[in-house]
C-alpha cells in the first residue's frame, strides 16, 4: 500500500483518548505524568515510522525488535525532563538516530559479526510488495538482486555518521537542516557529511551500468 | 556560477533544497556546461541505484511484536524491582499491621479472583482444564462487562495470541490463533470494541487465519461497516490474505464505488487490478471520469491502461 493512500487514509487514533482530538502537547503531559495509556498513543503514533527507519538502517530483523525497544525504553525513561523546546517527534528521532547511530558503531567494532543477507524468498518481517514491472525478466531480476547486494555492501562500508545522515537525507527524505538538528550539529555539517558519503559510494558503484 | 560551486552545491539541487536565486543561477551554469551536465547525469545514475535498496515497510507481525516486547519492558519498567522489595526492607516497625493486613488481604483477594477467572483463561497445554472449557460466546463477554481489549499481542518465540480484556475483572486469555475460542474473541473485538487501534491491531493478528470462515466473515464486515478508515484499510490488506472469490470481488467494487474514504478506494483499485475481470473494468472507467478525489481518477486511469496492455499482450 503506498504512502499516498495511507496519507489519505489520514490518521489511526486509539484509546479511550481519542474521542476528543487530543493534541500531542497534551499526551505527552499526561505521559509525564505516569500516564501509561497516554504513552502507549505516543507510541502507536510514531512506532511504524521507527520501526521502518530502524530496520533500513540496521538491516537485520533479527536486531530491530531490540533496538526499537531500546529507544522506547529510552524515550519513556527520559520523558519526566523533556522540556517542550523541540517537537515530541523531532526528540524522538533524535534518540531513534542516536540509538542506530550506537548499533552501527557497535557492528564496525565486531566486523566478524555478519549482518545476514537479504532474504530474496520473502521475509516475514517485511510488507512484500509484488513487484509488477512487467518488463523484470529473470536475467534483469537476477540483475536488480546483484545491484541490490552491491548498494548494501556499499552503504555498510560508510562509516556510522556517514551512513545515518545519507540515510536520514536520501532514504527518509529528512531536509539536512532537520538532520543537522537531529544530530546536534548544523546544517553546513550535515550537507558535509552528505557529500563525503556520496563520493563513497560513487566511488564503490561507480561501475554498475 | 562556476563549475566549482555547482559540484558544491550538486546535491542540494538532486535533492530539492537549492531554491531562489542559487538554483536559477545552478540551472544556467548547467545550459551552458557539458561537463556539469554529466556531472548531474552521473549522479542521477547514482541515485537510481540506491533505488534498488528501498525502504521496505515493515510487516504487521513486526509491528505486534515490537509492540508486544516493549509492553512486556514497559510494565516491568513501570514496576521496577525497588517497588517489589520495599515492604521488605523497611522492615517490621516502618510497616504497621494495619498495612500488612490491607496487604496480605489483598493478596487473598487477588488469589480468589485469579482462581475464580481460570476458566477464562484458554492456554494451550496438557492441562484439562483447557479442553474442557467451554466456548466463550458473545453472552460470555458481555457478562464480563467488558469495556475493552487494553492488550493485544503475539509472543515471538510461540506466535501464541495474548489478549487482554478490561472490565469489571481483568481477564487475560492467551492461545494459538487456531484455538477457535481465541479467535472468537478476536472477531468478537474486531466488530465490538470502541478503540480502532485495537480492532485494527486485531485485524492484523487474524490475518494468518483469513481462511477461516468466521474470521474471514469478521475481515468483510469490517471492510464495510467499521467507521474508521485506517480500520477499513487493515480489513483490506487482511481480507486480501484469504483466497479471492466473486464474495471478496464484491466487497472490494462496494468499498470502490461506495467507500467515503479515498484511501481506501485507492487500495480497493490496487486489489481490484490484481484480479481483474469483464465487470471490474466499466466500474474503473466510470470512476476514472465521476470520482470525487483526483488521485483516485489518476489510479483508476492507470489500472485499465494495465489491464487493457495485459490483455493485449495475451
Amino acid at each position: 500500500m503506498d504512502g499516498a493512500c495511507l496519507e489519505l487514509a489520514g490518521s489511526r487514533e486509539t484509546g479511550g483518548l481519542e474521542r476528543a482530538a487530543v493534541d500531542e502537547t497534551t499526551l505527552v503531559r499526561l505521559a509525564q505524568r505516569g500516564d501509561r495509556a497516554a504513552f502507549d498513543l505516543l507510541v502507536r503514533r510514531y512506532d511504524r515510522n521507527v520501526l521502518r527507519l530502524v530496520l533500513h538502517v540496521v538491516r537485520s530483523a533479527e536486531d530491530a525488535p531490540d533496538v526499537f525497544q531500546e529507544i522506547f525504553l529510552k524515550v519513556y525513561r527520559a520523558l519526566p525532563r523533556f522540556n517542550f523546546k523541540a517537537s515530541f517527534y523531532t526528540w524522538l528521532h533524535r534518540v531513534a538516530v542516536n540509538a542506530c547511530l550506537d548499533h552501527l558503531r557497535r557492528q564496525q567494532a565486531r566486523p566478524e559479526v555478519q549482518a545476514p543477507a537479504d532474504d530474496e524468498s520473502g521475509s516475514e518481517y517485511f510488507h512484500e510488495v509484488a513487484d509488477d514491472r512487467p518488463s523484470l525478466n529473470p536475467m534483469q531480476a537476477l540483475r536488480a538482486r546483484e545491484i541490490r547486494g552491491r548498494v548494501e555492501a556499499a552503504l555498510a562500508r560508510l562509516n556510522p555518521r556517514e551512513r545515518m545522515v545519507f540515510e536520514l537525507r536520501h532514504y527518509q527524505g529528512l531536509k539536512l537542516s532537520a538532520i543537522g538538528a537531529l544530530l546536534g550539529s548544523s546544517e553546513e555539517t550535515a550537507k558535509n557529511c552528505l557529500f563525503r558519503a556520496t563520493q563513497k559510494l560513487r566511488g564503490e558503484l561507480g561501475d554498475l551500468r | 556560477m562556476t563549475c566549482k560551486e555547482l559540484e558544491d552545491n550538486l546535491l542540494l539541487y538532486l535533492y530539492g533544497e537549492l531554491e531562489g536565486e542559487s538554483r536559477l543561477a545552478f540551472e544556467a551554469h548547467l545550459g551552458e556546461c557539458a561537463r556539469c551536465q554529466a556531472s548531474l547525469a552521473e549522479s542521477r545514475r547514482l541515485h537510481q541505484l540506491l533505488g534498488e535498496h528501498p525502504v521496505r515497510e515493515p510487516s504487521p507481525a513486526l509491528v505486534l511484536q515490537c509492540r508486544f516486547k516493549l509492553d512486556e519492558a514497559l510494565d516491568q519498567e513501570q514496576l521496577g524491582w525497588r517497588g517489589l522489595l520495599r515492604p521488605w526492607t523497611l522492615g517490621p516497625r516502618a510497616f504497621p499491621a494495619a498495612r500488612a493486613a490491607t496487604l496480605l488481604a489483598l493478596l487473598v483477594f487477588g488469589f480468589g479472583l485469579g482462581w475464580s477467572l481460570r476458566p477464562f483463561a484458554a492456554r494451550i497445554g496438557p492441562e484439562p482444564a483447557m479442553h474442557n472449557a467451554a466456548a466463550l460466546t458473545g453472552a460470555d463477554l458481555d457478562n464480563l462487562r467488558i469495556s475493552g481489549v487494553s492488550r493485544l499481542g503475539s509472543d515471538p518465540a510461540t506466535g501464541d495470541v495474548r489478549v487482554r480484556l478490561d472490565g469489571e475483572r481483568q481477564v487475560t486469555l492467551e492461545g494459538s490463533l487456531d484455538d477457535p475460542r481465541i479467535q472468537q474473541v478476536l472477531v468478537y473485538a474486531v466488530k465490538s470494541y470502541d478503540n480502532p487501534g485495537i480492532r485494527r491491531d486485531t485485524l492484523d493478528a487474524l490475518r494468518a487465519r483469513s481462511e477461516k470462515p468466521p474470521v474471514r466473515a469478521a475481515m468483510v464486515y469490517a471492510m464495510r461497516h467499521d467507521p474508521n478508515a485506517g480500520v477499513r484499510l487493515a480489513a483490506i490488506e487482511a481480507v486480501q490474505a484469504a483466497a479471492w472469490d466473486s464474495e471478496v470481488r464484491q466487497v472490494f467494487l462496494e468499498a470502490l464505488e461506495r467507500d467515503s474514504n479515498p484511501g481506501v478506494r485507492v487500495a480497493s483499485i490496487d486489489a481490484l487490478s490484481r484480479h481483474a475481470d469483464e465487470e471490474v473494468l466499466p466500474v474503473l472507467e466510470r470512476l476514472a471520469v465521476d470520482d470525487p478525489n483526483a488521485y483516485v481518477r489518476i489510479k483508476c486511469a492507470g489500472a485499465i491502461r494495465r489491464l487493457v496492455e495485459d490483455e493485449s499482450a495475451r
